[in-house]
């Protein structure tokens, strides 16, 4: 039994080949999925239409003002917050692009390892900068901008503000990604046949990135329209979002069924947001790769490619129209305004992500006890508190293990799928990597919702296991993607000259395989394990008061009164995340080189 | 090692192919580079390299990877910045003009077309940026088209060609304008040899109807060879000769060129007697044989350099042959090309026309090898 055939054969397969077949793989992460995502997302469908008519529950979501003004809120904040993102995204993404060697290292590092830092964190820090005794006040005071200090929190400004440098890395990734991906030659090409700068960014430059443009948008919009942490906290009473209603109604228990109506329109918008910009663009957007090979399916490229040119040149048409104008204008500036401009947006950009979390870090050393920046004095008081207080370390405790059992099952399900899903030659390959990614696009208040009946039935609210199994839900889409990437990576022909060369199919895995996707295994493992240390509202529904995890910790602190504990939280919070981007740097390293 | 050659008139030297004669006038520039220098870090990679490219001149820059000829271009093409030197276009310093504003035309190793534009959009783009109106810019589209032959592929994009394909349309992008000077980086080096033959000589008559000057980056020596008016070989940040491409390949200056620029047989020998232009000389290992070369000096050891195909095989010894032992011999098809050791240990390549006369010799086997001495030549 060796050199099993890698590639589809085209003979008939023996009787039990398809015990052999990766598309088995797929197996335990769909049925783990179709049990604790699915199905629980289809009951609460079932809850909100039982009523009678069967749409009263939904038509209130809609005729109550509370609701639907909050609704159409949402939009509109989810739609500014999206365009401020590409508007400041698209210089970041730019500089870093144009930077080299260790300058770009660094600013790309000042765009990813926000990233990785929990919202929940990083919306902390823009209260304590936009405080009343936050830096921007004293600041401002001290320069004799004004006399006392204004109140920035609890506004429209600071919400939109908030949400947009949160949700700034997920644009600026997107970009640079596809900015990444273009021929410079192209560049080149267009500056010898005479295009000044601003033309070759118009003609050539931007709508080349525009699919990377579209991606990021449609990120941030989507999770925009569910966000729950951040305008809580910095939004005021005019702010509400709608996540917000769900979670406000859920605690104070009412009718069943507008409940679940509320979670379903919010689901349900999500969904078509999705599914009409996956038509147009391809739903590769949501994991940000590249498409799936694909065996059946082949009507789909060929009606897109057909549908290409007209609507290529319309947008060349438009294009023409209004933006010739718009540059003869500013062609008249001189040529060194674009660099200049890139230069002033991109670093401000990268200030609204470093600089909160540095003032946090600078907090947690604070001899104080209420937040005041500069800090009076300095001490270690409040790490020492943190680390003698019971509370506060059961739930470090709890965050730990629930992530270390969380990110064991989203990798070991994530993972075997992942090879599945790459390996395996099914019709409907597309549909399948949708359903394991879509994790990432429904709203965590939603999922958080429809876990909670499930869980009740199955005394699971407030245990570990429960807990790790929710996390896992939105872990298996971050392991699949990177190692889906990674093995996509493996060149076929090294496994296929092993398995020549008399290797068995395991073998193969083993010699070849695992040490080439070892380096994304081991990311996987670790943001899976982020992912859940970090996560908060799906905790919010599924734990009980005698199990807390530390940003649950965190959260009921932020609410009741803000002091420099939340700061040294942080504080570990990000040594934690950039030890491990340390740690994991010759990986990056590795697989950019491989590129 | 900088040598400004005082650049002949491409057209007045005729070459024997028959290159002589242009369709239309020359609108292409004068090209002078004084002393250009580029520096990245402790690395010179153009070490002060003066060159005089004449107007409508079609001039290959030849050298290995890292030899500096790819810098050249970019400096010329604005690129990069200039460490030092200058570079002259008409007589006018270039040096702060932006890229967009020299007026170049450009062909890119990888093509370089837009793939959000259609060919026609692609061709037109050039005009479009020089803000020609809309009828000029479509007349001048379908010209270039028609003259590419690529009239019929006009709505397609990019990705919906061939290699060879796509290559055209890149060169018709790059003359639309009918610039003064085109810049070719290593255009054909993608594609497979037998398109990248025909369109050498699609490239050389195009050449001769635009009249621009044009500057052509290639490591191929052949490619070098066959579309040049001169080569400037160059080998690490230097140019080596500049010279017209049956200069290079019969009277290389050097080793470097020798071995660079087709096959060689180098032979070290020490001049025994000098008359007229005709010397004799010894080899190394004793054979004695004339060399007609002008630049034989009267004394001295030399190396003397006889390419493969100037070699004769003869079946019994005659006078001025050396007798050799085969050590290999391939058929290559319209050529035999066998090696064959000398008495005293040189080793010999010798390429001769497959005959039907002739049988592939078995290794082993004794032969007769001569030259004549117009087939040698003595390296500086």
């Amino acid at each position: 039994m060796t050199a099993a055939p890698l590639s589809a054969p085209a003979a008939p397969r023996p009787r039990g080949a398809w015990l052999k077949s990766p598309a088995l793989l797929l197996v335990p992460a769909v049925l783990f999925l179709a049990a604790i995502y699915v199905m629980p997302l289809i009951d609460l469908a079932r809850v909100s239409v039982a009523a009678d008519p069967w749409w009263s529950h939904i038509a209130r979501v809609f005729s109550v003002p509370l609701y639907w003004e909050s609704l159409l809120r949402t939009m509109k904040i989810a739609l500014t917050v999206a365009c401020l993102c590409a508007l400041f995204g698209y210089p970041t993404a730019l500089l870093i692009q144009r930077s080299r060697g260790s300058v770009q290292a660094m600013i790309a590092t000042a765009v990813i390892l926000p990233y990785f830092i929990a919202i929940l964190i990083r919306t902390y820090a823009w209260m304590v900068l936009l405080g009343r005794n936050g830096p921007i006040n004293k600041t401002a005071i001290w320069l004799g901008i004004y006399d006392e200090p204004l109140a920035l929190l609890f506004n429209r400004g600071s919400v939109l503000m908030g949400m947009t440098a949160v949700l700034m890395p997920l644009m600026v990734l997107s970009i640079y990604s596809s900015l990444s991906r273009l021929d410079q030659n192209l560049i080149r090409a267009a500056l010898a046949s005479g295009a000044g700068p601003l033309a070759v960014f118009w003609r050539v430059l931007l709508p080349l990135t525009l699919p990377g443009i579209g991606a990021g948008f449609l990120l941030v919009f989507v999770s925009a329209l569910g966000f729950f942490i951040t305008p809580t906290l910095l939004g005021g009473p005019g702010d509400q979002m709608f996540a917000m209603h769900i979670t406000q109604q859920a605690d104070s228990i009412t009718g069943e069924g507008f409940l679940q109506a509320l979670a379903v329109v919010l689901l349900v918008i999500t969904l078509i947001v999705v599914g009409v910009a996956g038509r147009l663009m391809g739903f590769e957007f949501i994991w940000g790769g590249g498409k799936l090979t694909e065996v059946a399916e082949t009507p789909a490229p060929s009606k897109r490619a057909a549908a290409g040119p007209t609507r290529r040149s319309a947008a060349m048409v438009v294009a023409d129209a209004a933006g010739w104008p718009i540059l003869r204008l500013l062609g008249r500036l001189p040529a060194s305004t674009g660099t200049w401009a890139v230069r002033i947006l991109g670093g401000f950009v990268l200030c609204t992500l470093i600089l909160p979390i540095l003032v946090v870090i600078v907090i947690s050393f604070s001899k104080a006890s209420y937040l005041t920046f500069p800090p009076p004095g300095w001490s270690l008081q409040w790490y020492q508190k943190f680390f003698s207080d019971s509370n506060w370390m059961a739930a470090f405790w709890n965050s730990l293990g629930i992530a270390a059992l969380s990110s064991v099952m989203a990798v070991a399900l994530g993972a075997t799928a992942a090879v599945g899903i790459v390996r395996s030659e099914i019709r409907y390959k597309s549909a399948v990597m949708l359903l394991l990614v879509s994790p990432m696009i429904v709203p965590p208040v939603v999922l958080g919702l429809s876990l909670y009946s499930l869980f009740l039935h199955l005394n699971l609210v407030g245990t570990y296991f429960g807990l790790a199994a929710a996390h896992a839900i939105g872990g298996i889409p971050i392991v699949i993607v990177i190692v889906a990437a990674s093995l996509q990576a493996v060149d076929r022909q090294l496994e296929q000259s092993a398995a020549v060369h008399g290797a068995s199919v395991l073998t193969v895995f083993r010699t070849v395989t695992l040490p080439a996707i070892a380096p994304g295994l081991a990311a996987a493992v670790f943001f899976a394990f982020l992912h859940s240390f970090d996560e908060l509202v799906l905790s919010l529904f599924l734990s009980s008061p005698r199990m807390k995890t530390l940003p649950l910790m965190l959260w009921a602190d932020i609410n009741y009164q803000l002091n420099p504990v939340l700061a040294v939280v942080s504080t570990l919070e990000v040594v934690l995340v950039v030890g491990g981007i340390f740690l994991a740097r010759p990986v990056f390293g590795r697989s950019r080189a491989a590129h | 090692m900088i040598q400004t050659q005082t650049s002949r008139d491409p057209r007045a030297e005729a070459s024997p192919s028959g290159r002589a004669g242009r369709g239309q006038d020359i609108i292409g520039a004068q090209i002078s580079m004084r002393e250009v220098t580029k520096k990245y870090g402790a690395f010179v990679a153009a070490d002060r390299i003066s060159l005089d490219v004449e107007p409508g001149e079609f001039i290959t820059l030849l050298g290995p990877s890292g030899s500096g000829k790819t810098t050249l271009l970019n400096l010329l093409a604005g690129f990069q910045r200039i460490d030092g030197g200058d570079i002259l276009i008409d007589g006018k310093p270039i040096t702060n003009v932006p890229t967009h504003r020299r007026g170049f035309g450009m062909v890119f190793q990888s093509y370089a077309l837009f793939p959000n534009m259609t060919v026609a959009q692609n061709v037109a783009f050039p005009m479009r940026m020089a803000g020609l109106d809309r009828a000029t810019s479509d007349r001048r589209v379908a010209e270039t088209l028609e003259m590419m032959r690529l009239s019929e592929h006009a709505a397609k994009t990019p990705s919906e060609m061939s290699g060879g394909q796509q290559q055209r349309v890149a060169i018709a992008r790059a003359i639309v304008m009918r610039p003064r000077v085109v810049l070719m980086d290593e255009p054909l080096s993608a594609l497979d040899r037998r398109l990248r033959e025909s369109i050498q000589i699609e490239l050389r008559e195009l050449h001769q109807t635009i009249g621009s000057t044009i500057l052509f980056v290639t490591h191929d020596q052949s490619e070098a060879l066959t579309m040049s008016d001169r080569i400037a070989v160059l080998d690490k940040g230097h140019i080596i000769q500049v010279d017209r491409p049956l200069e290079i390949y019969r009277h290389p200056k050097s080793r470097f060129v020798a071995g660079f620029v087709g096959e060689s047989n180098l032979i070290e020998a020490e001049v025994l007697e000098r008359r007229g232009d005709t010397a004799t000389l010894r080899s190394k290992a004793g054979h004695v044989f004339q060399a007609g070369s002008r630049n034989v000096p009267s004394i001295g050891k030399v190396t003397v350099l006889i390419r493969p195909e100037r070699m004769a095989l003869h079946d019994g010894p005659q006078p001025g042959t050396a007798p050799a032992t085969v050590t290999s011999a391939l058929f290559m098809g319209e050529t035999l090309r066998i090696e064959a050791a000398m008495e005293g240990g040189e080793t010999l390549l010798i390429r001769c026309p497959d005959t039907a006369a002739r049988e592939l010799p078995a290794p082993g086997s004794k032969i007769h090898v001569g030259w004549g001495p117009q087939d040698c030549w003595v390296l500086a």
